[in-house]
C-alpha cells in the first residue's frame, strides 16, 4: 500500500540556516501522528513541504504517489489539506458555510459534492449553528475551527494540522478529537503538530520527535508519553494522566483519560479496603 | 543609503515630488522621474532576505523598482484615456516620481531609526510613533499577505486562470488581509499602551543616528532648490 | 501590602447591552500569584486589561465600582504579534522599546534588558530580528519586554499558550521567582495543571462575576470538575470512580492510593 505521507532523506535550510537534517518519515492511511519537539526543531518546515510551499534540498517528499517537486500547492490541495497556525486570519467569507466550501470549490467539484462536503465539515465541529454567520462574528476559538471545517470539507487522504488546539477550551478540545478520529476511521492519515501532549494522547497514537532537524524518535504514544526519561532530554514532559498511570503502575499503562479512568476504577475495585 | 539620517530621506522623498509639479513639465518631471526610478535601484533599497526565504526570479535589487513600477502603472492607464499624450506625460512623470519616491521611502527609512531622529530631535515619542507605524505597518502587512497566500493556496486557490479566476482569487487574498488587519487595529492600539508611552515623558534615544554636517547642508541646499524653482516659476513670468 | 484592590467592578464594553465583569471584588498582594480560571468569554481577559488601567481608558467602554493599583502595571497579552513594536530590528532593541519609552538612563536600560533575556533564557536570541522569530520565541520575547519595564504589578494572560512544555516550565518557575521578588502577578491561564505548582490563590470567574476564590484546591472540587475546570488528575480520579476528595496532581494521588 502507498504510504499517505513518506519523506526520503530530506535535508533544508534557510539559506544558511539548516531546519532539516536528513529526515525520512512515513505514514500510512488512516494512521495518527503526532509531531512533537521543541519551539524551533523543525516541525513547522515539515509542513511547510508537506504543503508544497517549499522544495527539499535534497531527498524526496511524497504526498501519495506524487512528488512535491512536480507540484505546486494548489495542486497537493486534492491530497493534503493542511491548516497553519493563525489559520483564522485566512477566513474572509460572508458567512462560515462560505468559506468552508471555498476549498471544494475551489478544486472544482461539483455543487452537490461541495454542499455535502462543508455539511459534513460543519457537522463534525458542531458548528452548524453558525453556519450562517459571519466569521468574524465568531470568537477566536471557533474561529479556529471554522478554519479546521475548511480542511476537513476538502476531505483530503492526508490532513495536516498545526498546533490544532491553542486557544480552544476542554470541550472544543474535545470535539476536534472527536472529529478528527471520525476522519481517521475513514482511513485519512493525519500529521498533527502540538505541545499539547494532553490532546495527543487522546486523539493520536504515535509519536515522532524531531530534535534540530533531526527525527529522534519514532514510536507509538502509549509506550513514549509515560517515558520522563525519554521525553525530559527532548524538551518534553509525560501529561498528567499519562504520569498518573506510570506513578501508580497501572496495567497495560494507559494514556488515554478514558482508558486511565477505566483502569483506576478496576484496580480500586480489587483492592482491600483500607 | 538606508545609512543616511532619517530627515535627509524625508527630504529627499519630498523634495524630487515638490520639484516635479514645480519644475516645467515635461522636461523637469522626466528628470525627477529619472532621479526618483534610479534612486528605487539603489543597493540601500533592496529589501531584507527573511529567513523563510525570498521569493526567487527577481534579484533583490530590482524589487523596489518593480513596486514602483507597478503601483503607477494603472494611473498612467487611467491618464491616456481622459488626456491627449502630452499632458499625460506631464501628469504622469510627476506622479511616477511620487510613487517612486514614496516607494524608495518605505523601503530605504527604518522606522526605528526615524523615531529616534524624531525624538533626539525633540519631537514627542507618540508623534514619531504614530509616523514610524504607518512605515512599519507596510512589511507586517506584507508577511501577513504572504501567509494568507499561502494558505489560500493550500486550500486550492489556483493564481492562475481567466479574468474571473483571477478576480475570484483577489478576493480571497484581499479580504482575508483587510478583515484581519482591520480586527487587530484595535488590539494593535492596545497594544502600543503596554509598552510605556505614557504621554509627557521623554523617551531615552537609544542609538540616535548621526547628523553629519554634510547631510544638513544637503537638507538645506534641497529646501533652497525647491523655494527657488518656485520662485522662478510664479513670480518670474515667462517660464511655463 | 496591597497591589491591586478592585471593590464591585463592573464593566461593559462600548454598545454591549450586557456586562462582561459583573460586581468583582478582589485584591491581589505584593509577592502573591493569583491564577484566574475559567471557561473561555468568562471575563479573566477583561478584568486584566481592568487591572491594567486599558479598560475603559483604551478600550472604551463604561466601569463601574473602584480599582485601586498601588504599583506600576504591566501587562502580556494573548496575541503576542500585536504586541511587538513592529520597529525593533533586533530582539534586544524590543525588550529596550518599553524601558526607553518610559525614559530610563540608558546604563538601566542595558540592565533591565540584559535581566530579562536572562529570566527568559533569551541571550542567544538578542541579535535576531524578531520578525523571523517562531510564535514560541515571540512569546518569550513580548514576556522579556514587559518585565524589562520593572511592573510591581505582573498581568499575564495565557502566556503559555505557544510555549513548548520546556519553555512553559521556565515561566511558571519565572512567575514564581518574580512572586519572590516582591511583585504581584495576576495571572489568566487554562492551563490547569500548572496552577498548583504556580498559584497561591485560584479565582474561578463565571460569566463575568466570581463564582469562587480559594487555594489550588479548587481546582479538585467536584463543582469545578463538573465545570470541566477540574486538573486533569482530578478529573480522571472523579470519571474512574473514585470518592472525593479527588487528588490535585499525581504526587497527591500517588498518596491518597497507599
Amino acid at each position: 500500500m502507498i504510504p499517505a505521507l513518506c519523506l526520503e532523506g530530506v535535508s533544508f535550510s534557510y539559506g544558511t540556516v539548516p531546519a532539516l537534517e536528513n529526515l525520512s518519515l512515513s505514514i500510512a492511511p488512516g494512521e495518527r501522528v503526532a509531531l512533537l519537539g521543541r519551539n524551533g526543531a523543525g516541525k513547522s518546515t515539515v509542513v511547510r513541504l508537506v504543503a508544497g510551499l517549499q522544495r527539499p534540498d535534497q531527498g524526496t517528499v511524497w504526498v501519495g504517489d506524487w512528488d512535491t517537486r512536480g507540484c505546486v500547492p494548489e495542486q497537493l490541495a486534492w491530497r493534503v489539506a493542511t491548516v497553519f497556525q493563525h489559520a483564522d486570519q485566512q477566513l474572509f467569507a460572508r458567512t462560515v458555510r462560505d468559506d468552508v466550501s471555498f476549498g471544494p470549490r475551489a478544486l472544482g467539484v461539483g455543487e452537490r459534492e461541495v454542499e455535502r462536503r462543508t455539511d459534513r465539515a460543519l457537522e463534525d465541529l458542531d458548528l452548524t449553528v453558525h453556519a450562517g454567520h459571519h466569521p468574524y462574528d465568531l470568537p477566536p476559538a471557533l474561529r479556529k475551527l471554522a478554519a479546521l471545517a475548511g480542511a476537513l470539507a476538502l476531505e483530503p487522504a492526508l490532513l495536516v494540522l498545526d498546533e490544532p488546539t491553542i486557544g480552544l477550551d476542554r470541550a472544543l478540545r474535545a470535539r476536534v478529537t472527536r472529529a478528527l478520529l471520525d476522519r481517521s476511521a475513514g482511513s485519512v492519515a493525519l500529521l498533527v503538530i502540538t505541545h499539547d501532549l494532553t490532546f495527543a494522547a487522546e486523539t493520536l497514537e504515535r509519536g515522532l520527535v524531531l530534535d534540530c532537524g533531526s527525527l529522534a524518535c519514532d514510536e507509538s504514544l502509549a509506550g513514549l508519553l509515560g517515558d520522563a526519561k525519554r521525553l525530559e532530554p527532548l524538551g518534553l514532559a509525560p501529561p498528567p494522566v499519562a504520569a498518573l498511570s506510570a506513578a501508580l503502575d497501572l496495567p497495560g499503562r494507559p494514556v488515554r483519560a478514558a482508558d486511565v479512568a477505566t483502569a483506576l476504577a478496576r484496580v480500586a475495585r480489587g483492592k482491600p479496603a483500607p | 543609503m538606508s545609512r543616511l539620517h532619517p530627515f535627509t530621506l524625508l527630504a529627499i522623498a519630498g523634495a524630487l515630488p515638490a520639484l516635479a509639479w514645480i519644475l516645467a513639465a515635461p522636461v523637469g518631471g522626466g528628470w525627477t522621474a529619472t532621479v526618483a526610478l534610479a534612486l528605487t535601484l539603489t543597493p540601500g533599497a533592496s529589501p531584507r532576505v527573511t529567513s523563510t526565504g525570498s521569493s526567487p526570479g527577481w534579484r533583490p535589487g530590482l524589487v523596489v523598482l518593480r513596486t514602483a513600477v507597478l503601483t503607477v502603472a494603472p494611473f498612467w492607464l487611467f491618464l491616456l484615456l481622459l488626456h491627449d499624450v502630452p499632458t499625460t506625460i506631464a501628469i504622469g512623470l510627476r506622479i511616477t516620481t511620487m510613487v517612486a519616491s514614496f516607494v524608495w521611502l518605505v523601503a530605504t527609512l527604518e522606522p526605528a531609526r526615524l523615531v529616534e531622529a524624531m525624538v533626539a530631535a525633540g519631537w514627542s515619542a507618540s508623534v514619531a510613533y504614530l509616523l514610524a507605524a504607518t512605515l512599519s505597518a507596510v512589511p507586517l502587512l506584507k508577511a501577513r499577505a504572504q501567509r494568507i497566500v499561502e494558505a489560500q493556496r493550500c486550500r486550492g486557490l489556483s493564481p492562475r486562470g481567466g479574468i474571473g479566476a483571477r478576480l475570484r482569487a483577489l478576493r480571497a487574498l484581499a479580504l482575508p488581509l483587510v478583515l484581519s488587519a482591520l480586527h487587530e487595529v484595535d488590539e494593535r492600539a492596545l497594544a502600543l499602551e503596554t509598552r510605556g508611552l505614557v504621554p509627557g515623558i521623554r523617551r531615552t534615544p537609544l542609538a540616535p543616528p548621526p547628523d553629519p554636517a554634510v547631510e544638513r547642508a544637503v537638507r538645506w541646499v534641497l529646501l533652497l532648490a525647491c523655494l527657488f524653482a518656485l520662485v522662478r516659476r510664479f513670480v518670474v513670468p515667462g517660464f511655463s | 501590602m496591597r497591589s491591586l484592590t478592585l471593590d464591585r467592578a463592573s464593566f461593559w464594553y462600548p454598545a454591549a447591552e450586557s456586562p462582561a465583569l459583573r460586581g468583582v471584588s478582589l485584591d491581589v498582594a505584593q509577592g502573591e500569584v493569583v491564577a484566574l480560571v475559567g471557561a473561555l468569554g468568562a471575563g479573566a481577559s477583561t478584568l486584566l486589561l481592568v487591572a491594567a488601567d486599558l479598560a475603559p481608558r483604551v478600550t472604551g467602554g463604561r466601569l463601574a465600582g473602584s480599582v485601586a493599583r498601588h504599583d506600576r502595571s504591566g501587562i502580556v497579552l494573548p496575541t503576542p504579534w500585536t504586541q511587538s513594536s513592529g520597529m525593533a530590528f533586533t530582539v534586544w532593541d524590543e525588550i529596550a522599546f518599553g524601558p526607553a519609552n518610559l525614559g530610563w538612563p540608558a546604563h538601566e536600560i542595558a540592565r533591565q534588558v540584559d535581566r530579562a533575556l536572562e529570566q527568559l533564557q533569551l541571550a542567544a536570541l538578542k541579535s535576531r530580528d524578531p520578525a523571523t522569530l517562531s510564535g514560541g520565541e515571540l512569546q518569550r520575547v513580548i514576556i522579556a519586554a514587559i518585565l524589562a519595564m520593572d511592573p510591581g504589578l505582573v498581568l499575564f494572560d495565557e502566556p503559555a499558550a505557544e510555549l513548548d512544555a520546556e519553555t512553559a516550565g521556565l515561566l511558571w518557575r519565572l512567575i514564581r521567582l518574580l512572586a519572590s521578588e516582591g511583585k504581584a502577578v495576576l495571572l489568566a491561564t487554562s492551563a490547569l495543571d500548572a496552577v498548583p505548582d504556580v498559584a497561591d490563590r485560584v479565582v474561578w470567574l463565571e460569566d463575568g462575576a466570581i463564582r469562587a476564590v480559594g487555594t489550588p484546591d479548587l481546582l479538585a472540587d467536584v463543582a469545578a470538575c463538573d465545570a470541566g475546570l477540574g486538573t486533569s488528575v482530578a478529573t480522571v480520579w472523579r470519571a474512574g470512580g473514585l470518592p472525593a476528595p479527588y487528588p490535585l496532581t499525581v504526587t497527591h494521588a500517588v498518596q491518597r492510593w497507599q
